[in-house]
Order: C-alpha cells, then sequence, then structure tokens
C-alpha cells in the first residue's frame, strides 16, 4: 500500500508537472519523474513476492530495457528542444505557436 | 519501527523531495539538483530491493549521462532561472485536478492487488540477466540496440547540421 501511495503520488507529482510547466527542459524533466516512479513500482511491486531464477532475473531484465528506452527517449527529446532553441529561438512551450488554430 | 520501513521511508522521502523540487523549483539548476536526488533515490531503491545490477545500470545512465545531458540543455536552450511567475498559469488548477483525480483512480484501482509491505527482495544477479537478456528476452534486447541507434541517427539529424 505505502508503495502504492508513494510511486503514484511520485507519477502524479510528473503529471502536475508536465502540464504547468512552460520551459520545455522542465517538462522532459518532470517526464523523467513520470518514467521512474513507473520503473519504482515495477521492481517494488515484484520485490513483494520474492522473485527467484529465472524470475527475477526477467523482472532486473525488463527495468534494465526500462531504462535504455528511458535514455533514448530523453536524448531525442533533448536534441528536439535544442532544436527548436536553434530554428525557432525560444525553448518554451507558451511562445511555440506555430500550430495555432 | 522496523529497518525495513525505516530505509523505505528515508528513500521514499528524498525521491519525494528530488520529485517536488523537480516540479516546482524556479531556478532551473534546482530542478536540476532536484532530478539528481529522485534518480539517486531510486538507485538505492534497485540496490535496496535486491536489483543491484538495475541500480548500478540506473546510476550509470541516468545520474551519468541523462542528467549531463539536461544540464547540458539547459545551458543551451533555457535561461539560467524561469523568470515568469509559475502561478501565472490558467492551466494549474485543472493540471491539479487532474492529477489528483488519476491518483484516486489508479488507487481505487490498484488498492486491493498490491501487496502492503515490501518484505522480500528479488534474488536477482548479473549472470541472471544476462541469460535472461540472451536467452528468453534476445528478441527485446535486439530491439533495444535497434532503437538506441534509430535514437542516435535522430538525434545526429535534428541537431547535426546548422543550414537547416
Amino acid at each position: 500500500m505505502s508503495l502504492l501511495v508513494l510511486t503514484m503520488g511520485l507519477f502524479c507529482l510528473g503529471l502536475y508537472g508536465v502540464l504547468t510547466r512552460r520551459d520545455l527542459v522542465a517538462v522532459l524533466a518532470s517526464v523523467e519523474v513520470m518514467l521512474g516512479s513507473a520503473t519504482l513500482f515495477l521492481i517494488g511491486s515484484a520485490a513483494t513476492r520474492g522473485p527467484v531464477g529465472p524470475e527475477a532475473g526477467a523482472v532486473e531484465a525488463t527495468g534494465v530495457l526500462l531504462v535504455v528506452l528511458a535514455a533514448a527517449k530523453a536524448a531525442v527529446g533533448i536534441a528536439l528542444v535544442v532544436s527548436a532553441q536553434r530554428r525557432i529561438g525560444t525553448a518554451r512551450a507558451d511562445d511555440l505557436t506555430e500550430l495555432r488554430g | 519501527m522496523t529497518a525495513e520501513s525505516f530505509v523505505f521511508i528515508v528513500l521514499g522521502a528524498l525521491a519525494l523531495v528530488g520529485a517536488i523540487a523537480t516540479v516546482f523549483a524556479r531556478d532551473m539548476i534546482r530542478m536540476a539538483a532536484g532530478l539528481g536526488a529522485f534518480f539517486l533515490a531510486c538507485a538505492a531503491f534497485f540496490v535496496y530491493w535486491g536489483a543491484g545490477l538495475l541500480g548500478v545500470v540506473q546510476l550509470f545512465v541516468y545520474v551519468g549521462g541523462v542528467l549531463v545531458l539536461m544540464v547540458f540543455a539547459i545551458m543551451l536552450a533555457s535561461r539560467a532561472s524561469d523568470g515568469t511567475p509559475r502561478l501565472e498559469s490558467r492551466h494549474d488548477l485543472a493540471a491539479a485536478t487532474a492529477a489528483a483525480g488519476l491518483f484516486v483512480m489508479v488507487f481505487a484501482g490498484l488498492r486491493g492487488v498490491v501487496p502492503d509491505s515490501v518484505d522480500h527482495a528479488i534474488e536477482s544477479s548479473p549472470d541472471l540477466v544476462a541469460e535472461t537478456l540472451l536467452g528468453p528476452m534476445l528478441v527485446q534486447f535486439e530491439i533495444a540496440g535497434v532503437l538506441l541507434l534509430a535514437a542516435l541517427v535522430a538525434v545526429v539529424i535534428l541537431v547535426g547540421r546548422e543550414d537547416r
């Protein structure tokens, strides 16, 4: 229960940051908090069952793959932010209004 | 208070403080420091729950890689501090409602499924992870490699040339 409260609290905190932050780098950091809390919940809820053998290896391998995915996502996201700064001259979500209808 | 719940509370508090700093700090460098504290708490949790290799990977990739990348992005793309007051946003209340609503929904849905306390550990080891990654999870492992290559190419295309 406390694990669920902690990881869900972190996840919702990250969601709040994604929705309210204006700076794109800060939005990316909030997304990292969401991803990290999800991984935390995966490993923590696996640990409550105390897996052994191949099952434990599968849990940890899934966690490693999640870290790889998050790293690739962060690299592409930061490249997008830097390229927005270069081409449009801003990295703030409020100023990126080219798609405004 | 048992030792398990003490470690849980200490690491959970560190993760929570880091996440709060990440979400609320006006100063971008403080935000990066909060993110670092959050990542460190995650790595410590993984080691504590028996997934030692994952903790080390988390430390290397996040604290050593992603965080440094974030600091570089702050230097390249953001001003050192977020100038406008954060409370000016029209979406603050709606965002808080959405986050709280999601919390209530998932908590109500998963309350009975997740056990009360984490009193076991994952009996894992690096050779077990290697056997899994190069055995039953080989396809996922290879897909992760292809994804990393695609991300590398995408990053080079996005920021590689000045004239586009």
